[in-house]
């Protein structure tokens, strides 16, 4: 099979996967228990005001209706309007959205570029108290809960040493000027990134680590040592390279990770985010809102995987031929 | 009033007991005026995580910690030095409601067993480190309306167990059980329906505990922790023994009439106890519809005495409104009965707030910050519901009455007086027609000039469009009627006191809104003004005006400098 045979193939099975999940989607806040109108808890807000609520919001329809409607609006990219703020949908995760993204993109590249060179580092010495270190910092950073540490560094870098800002992307008001409000947004960026890598690198170190030692017990390794070659060069050029492929795997693995895992860190550092926005939606049963942030998360899920099998089919041919059954 | 004057005092004392001599409130040196605001501007920032808004408080970046119901979080704040901790009874009520549609709970002896083995001093002692005041009555004792003479049920396992031998239900061979006089059989489990530890511990752990006391006396009630959206569901199709909950109320009695009146035990409606009583029917429905005070309050004296006879509910505590206000940055702070010193509601509080310097001089003008526990994500007045929306509503639309800060007792505001009076609907059939008498002078944020015409658009507008949010208040509104600039006058096709409420709306400019063809989607706080450069369409009467929205991040306020209560200075 050739790659835009297979290419097609991801492609079909990718909008089908997203036929379902939207599918889902509708059925899934339908069949939760709870009704957006009984959200409103309000001794003087009527029947007859719930009627119309319920009228206004199209849940009076019969529920093939809506659900026509509702994939109608979402191939139109028309999200509808909140029934908590009656805002669209996609107006409130526009505003958002970048917020979300410059956390991740900030959060991503250090914790891959912190984990992947100290899982490097703890590999190359193995069995010394740099390893003992990475290993043991590692574990612990994976195994205490995040939003422990967030809170944790929260209290020491915003209360006891006051040195971080502990809320928001800017300050209020935010500085005049191109470079001062950058700074300003910069400033803001450190606390709620810097707890994310203190989270977030353990795994990547063990992983690469593990990987990379096993790696260096191969024998193109010993023959490359038994060349003469440089430690950094058997390092970075043969043992790192041969563990990329199943790290770019992880890398596109986490890409969806920038809208829903961002819930708690948004949460503590007040970061006017999506993973906020999509836990609020829920909780007050806002369907067109929660809809529009798991569609939002479906399709990054599904943007990410497609991408993850074109980067596999480009680099390891083996796999969309394997895919074809054929050779 | 008496009754009101102890209870505050009551109440203080209770407070210094708990909070110890040492930490007692200092009282804020302000003079309580009817004008301001005295502070230039409010910068807002949003701070949605609970420990983020006490650092920002102790770091002096929001002057106070509004709406403290956390004991842990309520000793931090009275420990630090620059804290002044204000106080004030809530319109809060936590409550355990039985389901008198099944048996046992349809005998008054299993529920009035059940008020007496609830201890209630022990949860407040136990759960809240007795932040929290005991509940006997149906009405808030912040109320006017609180009725303090109604019978009791204080705790007493002995009197529980009493009271049960007596009307039949006798222990079994165990001990442990009662046996039901109606059936010869053990009584079934009961189960208290309570959100889960995760979600509401107090709510979970208070559950536990009324079951505990109950299985003392031999009633087999226990907990049952759920998901707060599947209790929701359960209770609304009254598939629940017991559960307990909490409502937000007001001043006004009228919450009785939706929670306990047979009309409103139907799908969606709030009885959900299932009380089914003529008399009290007919109480609620004098209430409902008393012409005046007077006789509302006799007949909210009427329904709290049948109510506290049937037992629907178990009244069990209130809570009050506690604020830290940083001392050292800020005074004028008004504490208001049943809305607290920092709530959106206490107008008092947003027009005398001012800055101190260091020596604690009060200051006139500049900034102060108060931080907003969430996003106000829709400022579209006809749409905004969540109370963070209203925080800054509230500072840019006044009404045409107020309330009295202690008192709560009505005060002339935009309307500088009102008739309250009846008329014919058609033969046979009377309504109630209020009056509204308009200041002279007012003016809208951008200028214009506030008149009853305003009102009649207003009235027509959200009737018209069928807005949900004021359905409640408009749907007996049959017409208006301008008199002159100044004077407007609101029909209603049924009598009743309450009208006057219902008739104090939040009026909207009809120079800007009479273009507005779909109210849902207009965004009045994105659109700028077409006059006014740097200010947008969310335009108001209140003392202060939007400058600017950064959306998650704050909301920044200043002076409104047409509002008409300015200082006499004009600042």
């Amino acid at each position: 099979m050739g790659f835009r045979s297979y290419l097609f193939k991801r492609l079909f099975y990718a909008v089908l996967v997203l036929f379902v999940i939207l599918t889902f989607n509708f059925i899934l806040f339908r069949v939760m228990p709870g009704d957006p109108e009984k959200m409103i808890i309000d001794p003087n807000f009527t029947v007859e005001a719930k009627q119309e609520l319920r009228r206004q919001y199209g849940l009076d329809d019969p529920i093939m209706t809506q659900y026509f409607n509702y994939m109608k609006s979402l191939l139109r990219f028309d999200m509808g309007l909140s029934f908590n703020t009656r805002r669209p949908v996609w107006s409130e995760l526009k505003e958002r959205l970048p917020n979300t993204l410059i956390l991740f993109v900030v959060t991503f590249i250090s914790t891959a570029t912190v984990g992947i060179s100290l899982g490097v580092y703890a590999a190359a010495n193995r069995g010394r108290y740099a390893e003992r270190f990475v290993v043991g910092a590692g574990l612990f950073a994976h195994a205490v809960p995040g939003f422990f540490i967030q809170l944790l560094l929260l209290l020491v870098l915003g209360y006891y040493w006051p040195i971080l800002p502990i809320h928001g992307t800017m300050s209020a008001p935010p500085p005049d000027g191109g470079f001062a409000l950058f700074l300003d947004r910069v400033w803001h960026l450190i606390l709620p990134a810097g707890s994310n890598v203190v989270i977030g690198f353990g795994s990547w170190a063990l992983y690469t680590r593990n990987t990379m030692l096993e790696a260096l017990s191969q024998d193109y390794i010993v023959t490359a040592r038994a060349k003469g070659l440089q430690r950094g060069e058997i390092l970075y050029h043969h043992a790192l390279r041969s563990v990329l492929p199943p790290i770019v795997t992880l890398i596109f693995m986490s890409l969806p990770g920038a809208v829903s895992g961002a819930v708690i860190t948004e949460s503590i550092f007040s970061w006017h985010g999506v993973g906020r926005y999509l836990l609020d939606a829920t909780l007050q049963m806002d369907y067109p809102a929660a809809q529009g942030a798991f569609y939002l998360i479906a399709l990054s899920v599904i943007i990410s995987n497609l991408l993850a099998d074109i980067a596999y089919g480009l680099v390891d041919p083996r796999i969309r031929v394997g895919a074809g059954g054929q050779r | 009033m008496q009754k009101r004057i102890r209870l505050m005092l009551a109440l203080v004392l209770s407070f210094t007991l708990a909070f110890g001599v040492a930490a007692m409130p200092v009282a804020a040196a302000v003079e309580f005026s009817d004008r301001g605001p005295n502070v230039d501007e409010i910068i807002m920032p949003i701070i949605k995580e609970q420990t983020a808004r006490r650092i920002a408080f102790e770091r002096g970046e929001s002057v106070v910690w509004a709406g403290l119901t956390q004991p842990a979080d309520i000793d931090q704040a009275k420990s630090l030095e620059i804290a002044d901790m204000r106080m004030t009874l809530g319109f809060h009520m936590f409550y355990l409601c039985f389901n008198m549609r099944k048996a046992p709970f349809n005998d008054a002896t299993i529920r009035h067993a059940m008020a007496y083995i609830t201890d209630r001093d022990n949860i407040i002692r136990t759960l809240f480190k007795g932040y929290m005041l005991p509940m006997t009555s149906f009405v808030p004792q912040a109320s006017v309306f609180y009725y303090d003479e109604v019978p009791t049920y204080p705790f007493s396992l002995a009197k529980a167990s009493q009271l049960l031998d007596n009307a039949g239900y006798k222990l079994d061979a165990t001990g442990k059980n009662r046996i039901d006089p109606n059936t010869g059989k053990p009584l079934p489990a009961m189960k208290i329906f309570t959100p889960t530890y995760e979600v509401a511990p107090t709510s979970a752990e208070l559950g536990k505990m009324i079951a505990e006391s109950a299985q003392k006396v031999g009633l087999p009630v226990e907990p049952e922790p759920m998901d707060f959206n599947v209790m929701l569901d359960k209770i609304d199709i009254a598939d629940f023994d017991m559960y307990v909950l909490a409502w937000s109320l007001s001043r006004n009695p009228t919450h009785l009439v939706n929670f306990f009146h047979s009309n409103q035990d139907v799908e969606a409606g709030y009885n959900n106890p299932g009380i089914r009583s003529a008399e009290l029917d007919a109480a609620l429905d004098i209430l409902d519809t008393a012409p005046d005070l007077a006789t509302a309050k006799a007949a909210a004296d009427e329904a709290q005495l049948i109510l506290a006879r049937e037992m629907p509910y178990i009244p069990l505590y209130s809570r009050p409104y506690i604020d830290a206000f940083r001392k050292d940055m800020v005074t004028g702070y008004i504490d208001m009965a049943g809305y607290g010193a920092a709530s959106s509601k206490n107008q008092w509080t947003v027009l005398n707030i001012r800055q101190v310097d260091e020596t604690g001089t009060p200051l006139d003008g500049g900034t102060i910050r108060w931080a907003l526990s969430e996003e106000p994500k829709n400022l579209n007045p006809t749409t905004a519901s969540s109370a963070y929306e209203w925080d800054v509503l509230d500072k840019l639309f006044d009404g045409l009455l107020t309330m009295h800060p202690e008192s709560l007792e009505d005060m002339p505001w935009m309307a500088k007086k009102w008739d309250v009076d009846t008329w014919e609907v058609e033969p046979g059939k009377e309504g109630t027609v209020i009056t509204w008498y308009l200041q002279e002078g007012i003016k809208w944020s951008d200028g214009v000039s506030f008149t009853a015409e305003d009102i009649d658009f207003t009235i027509n507008f959200l009737k018209d469009n069928k807005v949900p949010r004021y359905l409640p208040y408009t749907e007996n509104i049959v017409k208006t009627e301008l008199v002159d600039d100044y004077t407007v006058k609101v029909y209603f096709d049924t009598v009743s006191y309450w009208h006057l409420y219902n008739a104090d709306l939040v009026f909207l400019p009809k120079h800007i809104w009479q273009d507005v063809e779909d109210y849902q989607s207009f965004e009045p706080w994105l659109e700028p003004h077409p006059t006014m450069e740097g200010y947008t369409k969310l335009v108001g009467h209140g003392p202060f005006m939007l400058k600017e929205y950064r959306p998650g991040e704050f909301v920044r306020l200043v002076k409104n400098p047409n509002y008409w209560r300015l200082n006499a200075t004009g600042k």
